[in-house]
C-alpha cells in the first residue's frame, strides 16, 4: 500500500516536472480564480463590517426648534429616560453645540468668527442600550418619542441606514452569484486547463491501458497532481490576496476614511485561509476529475 | 486459448470490418493472420485485447467470454495479453528501462520484482546495456525490441503483434521474428498480423488469411 502510493506521489510529481508550463498554467488559473473568488468575498465581509457597526452607533437625536422652558425640558428628559430602550439622554445646548462644531472646524474655525452661539438649535441626544441598537423595533420607539417630543424634530439616520442596508443586500446577493459564477468559470477553465495536460499524456494514458492498468491505477496520480496543483493555486492566491488586501484594500480605506484607526478592515481568519487553500485542493480534484473521466477509456 | 464464434464487426451499415468469423487458436500456437490493407488484420487483433467489442458473436480468450465482461475486468484481461505493434507505442522521454517497467508498475509489482524482471526482459531482446537511454536514441529495430520486452516482461499467456516488422529491414525483421520464436517456444500463443508473405514464408506456421473480413484460407504447414 505504501509502496503504491509512495509511486503515486513520485508519478504525480515527475509528471509536473515533465510539463512545467502545463502545470504553471494550471497552478496560475486555479490562483487567479480563488484570488477573485477570495477578494470579492472580503469586499461583502468588510462592508457587512461597516453596516453592522453603523447600527450599533445608531443615536436618536431630538432637535429642539424652539427652546422648551426649563420645566417642560426636565419633564420631556425625565420621560424619555424611563423608555426601557434609552440608556442615557444628554441635553445639549445651542453654546454647547456651537462649541463642538467649532471643535469639529478644527483650523477652519476661524470661519465661524461673529457668527452668534445660539444660532444651532439644541438637541436631546438619546444613546440606546446594546440589545436594542438595531432597526427593528425602532419604529415603536420613535412613535413614542414623538408624543413625548411632539413638535420636535427627531433624526436617526433611518433613511441612508435602510438604502445602505439594500445596498448591502443586493453586494450579498451579487457576490454569491458572482462567487458561484466565477467558481465554476473557474472550474470550468482549470478542467480544460488540467485536459490540456492530459492530451499532451494521451500516449502514456493509452498504453498504461494497454498494458493492463486499472482505471483507478491511471487516474490515482493525475488527481493527486490536480490536488497538488491546487494546494499551489489556494497557496499563491492566499498570497496574492494578502498582498492585494496590503497593498491595495487597505490603502484605499485609509485614503477614504478620516479617521483610519477607527475601522479596521477584515483579513481570512486562520479557518477562512484553510478553506481557500483547501477550496484550491478541491478544485484541483474536480477539475481533473471531470478531465479524467473524458479522456481514460478503457 | 483464443476462440471466435460468428463473430462480426461493423462500424457502420454499409462498412464490415469482420464477417461472421469463426476460428480457434490453440494454447502455445503461432499463428500469422495475413491479409492486405483493410482485410481485417487489426480489427481481429482490437477485438483480441477487448479495445473493440464485436459486433456480433463471441470471443473467449483462455476460456473467459471477454464480449461480456465489465470495463472493470479488461485491466486484468490484458494482464494475460501482451500486444505489439508497428510504431511501437514507446513513451519517448521515458527510458528504455522506466518503458518496460511500466507494465509492471501498473499491474502494481513490487518495486524490487519490477527491477528484476525489467532487466531479464531487456537481456532476453539484448538490450540490457541500454537501460538508461530513451528509445529516439535507438534505432527502428531496437525500440520494437523494447516494445517486445514491455510484452513479455509479464509472462503473457498471448502475444499479439501488428505488423511488428512493417517498419524494419528484412535483417532486423528476422531478428525480431527470432523473439517471437523464443517466446513461441516458452509456451506463449503467438498471434501475429502481417501483409508481409516473405515473413511466413521464411518462418512457416500456420497461416490464417483475411480478406474483406473473412476467413478465406487457413493453412497448417505439415513441418510444424
Amino acid at each position: 500500500m505504501l509502496d503504491k502510493m509512495r509511486y503515486f506521489i513520485m508519478r504525480a510529481l515527475r509528471n509536473m516536472r515533465q510539463w512545467p508550463f502545463l502545470c504553471a498554467a494550471s497552478v496560475l488559473t486555479m490562483a487567479v480564480a480563488l484570488t477573485m473568488v477570495a477578494t470579492f468575498f472580503l469586499v461583502v465581509v468588510n462592508v457587512e463590517q461597516l453596516t453592522q457597526r453603523w447600527s450599533k452607533d445608531l443615536q436618536v437625536v431630538v432637535y429642539l426648534d424652539r427652546a422648551p422652558a426649563p420645566s417642560a425640558l426636565t419633564q420631556m428628559v425625565s420621560s424619555i429616560r424611563e423608555m426601557a430602550e434609552v440608556a442615557q439622554v444628554i441635553h445639549v445646548t445651542p453654546a454647547e453645540a456651537m462649541a463642538q462644531f467649532r471643535q469639529r472646524l478644527g483650523e477652519n474655525a476661524a470661519l465661524l468668527q461673529g457668527v452668534d452661539n445660539d444660532i444651532l438649535p439644541g438637541s436631546l441626544e438619546i444613546a440606546l442600550h446594546a440589545q436594542y441598537q438595531q432597526r427593528d423595533g425602532m419604529d415603536q420607539l420613535l412613535a413614542r418619542l414623538k408624543t413625548v417630543a411632539a413638535g420636535h424634530d427627531i433624526h436617526y439616520g433611518q433613511d441612508w441606514l435602510e438604502r445602505f442596508e439594500s445596498f448591502v443586500s443586493v453586494l450579498r446577493l451579487t457576490g454569491l452569484a458572482l462567487g458561484g459564477f466565477l467558481l465554476f468559470a473557474a472550474l470550468f477553465i482549470v478542467s480544460n486547463t488540467i485536459r490540456l495536460t492530459f492530451y499532451a499524456r494521451r500516449d502514456e494514458l493509452e498504453i498504461m491501458a494497454l498494458v493492463g492498468a486499472t482505471e483507478r491505477f491511471i487516474k490515482t496520480p493525475f488527481l493527486l497532481e490536480g490536488a497538488l496543483q491546487g494546494l499551489f493555486g489556494g497557496l499563491l492566491a492566499l498570497l496574492a490576496l494578502t498582498l492585494i488586501f496590503k497593498g491595495i484594500l487597505v490603502e484605499i480605506v485609509h485614503s477614504l476614511w478620516v479617521t483610519p484607526a477607527a475601522f479596521s478592515l477584515l483579513f481570512l481568519n486562520g479557518h477562512q485561509q484553510l478553506i481557500l487553500v483547501f477550496g484550491g485542493v478541491l478544485l484541483g480534484v474536480f477539475g481533473s476529475l471531470t478531465s479524467l473521466k473524458k479522456l481514460i477509456q478503457i | 486459448m483464443i476462440q471466435l464464434f460468428n463473430v462480426t464487426k461493423s462500424y457502420r451499415k454499409d462498412s464490415v470490418a469482420l464477417k461472421d468469423l469463426s476460428l480457434e487458436i490453440g494454447k502455445g500456437e503461432f499463428v500469422y493472420v495475413a491479409g492486405a490493407s483493410g482485410a481485417g488484420k487489426t480489427t481481429l487483433l482490437r477485438m483480441l485485447y477487448a479495445a473493440e467489442k464485436p459486433s456480433r458473436g463471441q470471443i473467449l480468450i483462455d476460456g473467459q467470454n471477454i464480449t461480456r465482461i465489465g470495463r472493470q475486468k479488461i485491466p486484468y484481461l490484458r494482464r494475460k495479453i501482451g500486444v505489439v505493434f508497428q510504431d511501437y507505442k514507446l513513451l519517448n522521454s521515458r527510458s528504455v528501462y522506466e518503458n518496460v517497467a511500466f507494465a509492471l508498475e501498473a499491474q502494481g509489482k513490487k518495486r524490487y520484482e519490477v527491477s528484476k524482471k525489467v532487466y531479464q526482459a531487456l537481456k532476453e531482446v539484448g538490450l540490457e546495456h541500454r537501460l538508461n537511454r530513451t528509445p529516439l536514441e535507438l534505432s527502428g529495430g531496437e525500440q520494437q525490441r523494447i516494445a517486445i520486452a514491455r510484452a513479455l516482461v509479464v509472462d503473457p499467456l498471448i502475444l499479439l503483434a501488428d505488423e511488428p516488422s512493417g517498419n524494419l529491414d528484412q535483417a532486423v525483421a528476422t531478428e525480431i521474428m527470432g523473439l517471437f520464436r523464443r517466446a513461441n517456444a516458452r509456451g506463449t500463443t503467438v498471434v501475429l498480423a502481417t501483409h508481409d508473405p516473405g515473413l511466413y514464408k521464411r518462418f512457416p506456421r500456420r497461416l490464417i488469411s483475411l480478406d474483406g473480413g473473412q476467413v478465406v484460407s487457413d493453412y497448417r504447414p505439415d513441418t510444424v
